[in-house]
């Protein structure tokens, strides 16, 4: 099962039981969507969401003699789009993080490699005045 | 592309005082991109973008498009058609003209002179020109992405199904309809720009770019094709004019 988001492809376990939704193995769950899971719930960054007794129940399961986490259910709690196309599913941006930003003014950090090999990270080039541009060959 | 006249505008105003980062948006990447780095032979930083995960984390929705980040991390400027000067764009017979150098002009005055520029916008205005997300927008950027996913693997059809989708959720998003459109050939994809967007200039109030407001701007609501052979058609109306008033 493959598993796209704005930054990451990855290619994880898939819950043998129930393909319909979007089981996530909690030790591959910070690899797969950057989320993690923590005893004050579920984290990204300094973002967390609390699960409440119910949503646990229902969204973490053993299953393969591991633990399952039901992330299709959790993105939907949050408004975080996704479709999926046979075993590969992508995820949308999470809206926390854009309103976030959004409300902060400060620009989306990124950290991408050059064309030299060097890594680029925005939140690094703190001090310097930054013009960012795309362009396309099409 | 442009990648020379950027590469001169960072020249002059000088490395040092700021970081420029260009990136290009190929679902093709490096094969797509790579030549025209090649022969601009840019100084300043590139990356090549297969996922366009730069504007989607800005929600920039077309190429170019650019901002301006201060020396905190704010954005001063951003969700423009940054051409550093007038850009002709040849395409089998015709040419399209875009642009001009008001950004590049702008850009200057912001190196050197910082929040003091009358072009740094404030937050409201940053606000105004942000565009609103709805609900078939945020879904249009994961299938998208979905459709990039299938064009690497190999999967046409999948590909094609995905961008076709993503572009009737987030009409507005010229990059998704292009870069979906160059899955079938640069050529397609051309005519298919000129195509809608001589529809949406007669039929609609649509931009394709906000204009920037920049002093001596050019702003174009469409790309408007310029045919080669349109001046031997303007001098041929010329002489049948002429030719009554002579006989």
């Amino acid at each position: 099962m493959i598993v796209l988001t704005s930054d990451s492809s990855s290619d994880i376990a898939q819950r043998s039981d129930d393909t319909d939704s979007l089981w996530v193995r909690v030790d591959q769950l910070e690899q797969a969507t950057g989320w993690q899971l923590k005893p004050e719930g579920v984290c990204l960054g300094e973002i967390c969401v609390p699960l409440f007794e119910p949503e646990r129940e229902a969204w973490i399961a053993d299953a393969d003699d591991r633990v399952w986490f039901c992330y299709s259910a959790f993105a939907d709690k949050i408004g975080q789009k996704h479709v999926r196309d046979g075993d590969v599913w992508s995820l949308g941006s999470v809206p926390e993080v854009r309103r976030i930003g959004l409300e902060s003014g400060l620009a989306p950090d990124f950290e991408m490699t050059d064309r030299n090999g060097d890594t680029v990270r925005l939140s690094d080039l703190r001090g310097h005045k930054v013009v960012l541009f795309t362009w396309a060959s099409w | 592309m442009n990648l020379p006249v950027w590469q001169e505008l960072y020249e002059s105003i000088g490395p040092d005082r700021f970081e420029l980062i260009s990136v290009a948006e190929d679902s093709q990447g490096e094969a797509a991109a790579g030549k025209w780095f090649d022969k601009a032979k840019p100084t300043f930083r590139c990356i090549v973008d297969p996922t366009h995960r730069i504007s989607s984390l800005f929600g920039w929705v077309n190429v170019p498009s650019g901002a301006w980040i201060d020396e905190d991390g704010r954005i001063v400027r951003s969700n423009e058609g940054v051409f550093p000067d007038e850009t002709t764009i040849k395409f089998g017979l015709g040419k399209v003209r875009l642009g001009n150098d008001a950004f590049a002009h702008a850009t200057r005055d912001w190196i050197e002179r910082g929040p003091e520029s009358e072009f740094v916008w404030s937050a409201e205005e940053l606000a105004a020109h942000l565009k609103p997300v709805d609900d078939e927008t945020l879904l249009a950027e994961p299938t998208f992405k979905l459709a990039l996913h299938f064009e690497s693997a190999g999967d046409s059809e999948r590909a094609l199904r995905h961008f076709e989708a993503a572009q009737r959720l987030a009409p507005d998003n010229w990059n998704y309809h292009r870069q979906g459109w160059t899955h079938k050939g640069t050529l397609y994809a051309y005519l298919q720009v000129l195509k809608k967007s001589a529809y949406l200039r007669k039929k609609t109030d649509k931009n394709y770019y906000d204009p920037m407001e920049l002093p001596g701007e050019n702003h174009r609501r469409f790309t408007e094709p310029e045919w080669f052979w349109t001046p031997a058609v303007n001098r041929l109306k010329r002489l049948l004019r002429r030719a009554p008033s002579t006989a």
